[in-house]
C-alpha cells in the first residue's frame, strides 16, 4: 500500500507538471459547451455562412435535453477519446524506452502497485475531464432547452466514469505490451475506431462495453435499457481482464527496459 | 458592426475565455521548456492560429520529456 501511495504520488506529479490536468479538462470543456452553442445558434450561422439562396425556408428540429446530452457524449467518445488514449498510451512503455524504468525497477516495487498507481492517475485524469466537460454541457443545456433529471444525470455520469476506467484500463495494457507507438495505435483501434465500428454494424448485437455510454443517456429520458445490467457487469470483467493483463506484461517486459 | 452588437456575447464569451486560457497556458509551458520536439517558433505559430487543436497538438506531441 505504501509502495502504491509513493508511486501514485510520483505519477501524480508527473502529470501535474505536464500540465495533464489542467489543459485536458479545458479540452473536454470546449467540446461539452460547443454542440449546445452551435445547435442554439445554428439559423445564425447557416445565415451568415451558408450561402442559402434567397427565400430559402429551413425547419429546425426542436430539440430537447436529450440531444444536446448525446451530441456532446458523441463529441467525448471521438476527439476527447482520441486525445485521451493518445496522451496515456506512452505512460508505461515511455518509461522503458528511455530508460526511466531502470531506475524503478532496480527497487523492490510490485508491478501490481506499478500499474495500479498509472491506472489511478490516468483515470483520475479521465474522470475530471469528463465530469468537467459534462458539467459545461449541462449548463448550456439547461440554459438554452430545458432542465434535466438530476438522479439520472449522475446516473448517466457514473456510467460514463466506468466506461473511462475501462478506457484507461485498455490503454494501459497495451502500454505495458508493446512499445509506444504500436500500443498508441492499438489503443484507438480498440477504442474510438471500435465505437465507430459499433456504431455503424452494433445494431446486430446488444451487450457490448462500447455501447455503455448510450445505454447511460437513455437514463435521461426516463428509460432504462434492459441490456443496462448485463452490458455493466461486462464492463467490469473486461476492466478486471484489461488490468490483470497489464501487470502480467508490465511485469514480463521490464527486461526489455532500456539501461 | 451592427450584427456583431447583436450577437448574445454573454452565451458566448465562455467558450472564448476558456478557449484563451487553454493557448495562455500553452504559450507559457511553451517559453518555459527547456526544448521541445521541433522548432519552438513554429509550435508558437501552431498554439497561436489553430484555434483549440493547435494547443492540445503542442501538448501531445511537442513536449520533449526526458
Amino acid at each position: 500500500m505504501n509502495n502504491f501511495l509513493t508511486l501514485f504520488t510520483k505519477e501524480f506529479r508527473e502529470a501535474w507538471r505536464s500540465l495533464k490536468f489542467v489543459w485536458m479538462p479545458l479540452l473536454f470543456i470546449v467540446l461539452g459547451i460547443m454542440d449546445p452553442l452551435t445547435n442554439y445558434f445554428m439559423e445564425d450561422i447557416l445565415g451568415a455562412v451558408g450561402n442559402l439562396p434567397e427565400g430559402f425556408m429551413l425547419t429546425m428540429p426542436e430539440l430537447h435535453p436529450i440531444d444536446i446530452l448525446s451530441a456532446s457524449t458523441s463529441q467525448f467518445q471521438s476527439i476527447g477519446l482520441v486525445v485521451l488514449v493518445a496522451t496515456m498510451a506512452s505512460a508505461i512503455s515511455r518509461e522503458r524506452q528511455n530508460g526511466m524504468a531502470t531506475l524503478l525497477y532496480v527497487r523492490p516495487i510490485s508491478f501490481t502497485a506499478l500499474f495500479m498507481s498509472k491506472w489511478a492517475v490516468a483515470s483520475l485524469l479521465g474522470i475530471i475531464s469528463g465530469v468537467a466537460g459534462y458539467a459545461g454541457s449541462l449548463y448550456y443545456t439547461v440554459l438554452l432547452y430545458g432542465s434535466v433529471e438530476a438522479g439520472a444525470f449522475i446516473k448517466m455520469l457514473g456510467t460514463y466514469c466506468l466506461w473511462i476506467l475501462l478506457v484507461m484500463a485498455v490503454t494501459l495494457a497495451c502500454s505495458a505490451m508493446f512499445n509506444t507507438a504500436v500500443a498508441m495505435t492499438f489503443a484507438i483501434l480498440l477504442l474510438p475506431v471500435g465505437l465507430m465500428i459499433d456504431s455503424i454494424i452494433g445494431s446486430f448485437w446488444s451487450l457490448s462495453p462500447w455501447k455503455l455510454s448510450a445505454y447511460g443517456l437513455q437514463f435521461i429520458s426516463g428509460k432504462t435499457s434492459e441490456y443496462y445490467t448485463e452490458t455493466l457487469f461486462l464492463t467490469v470483467i473486461l476492466i478486471i481482464a484489461a488490468v490483470l493483463l497489464g501487470i502480467l506484461y508490465a511485469k514480463r517486459n521490464a527486461a526489455t527496459a532500456k539501461i | 458592426m451592427e450584427e456583431l452588437a447583436n450577437i448574445n456575447w454573454g452565451l458566448i464569451a465562455p467558450l472564448l475565455v476558456v478557449q484563451a486560457i487553454l493557448m495562455i497556458v500553452a504559450l507559457i509551458d511553451l517559453a518555459r521548456i527547456h526544448a521541445t520536439n521541433g522548432p519552438k517558433w513554429l509550435w508558437a505559430l501552431i498554439i497561436l492560429f489553430i484555434s483549440l487543436f493547435g494547443p492540445v497538438v503542442y501538448f501531445i506531441a511537442g513536449r520533449k520529456t526526458t
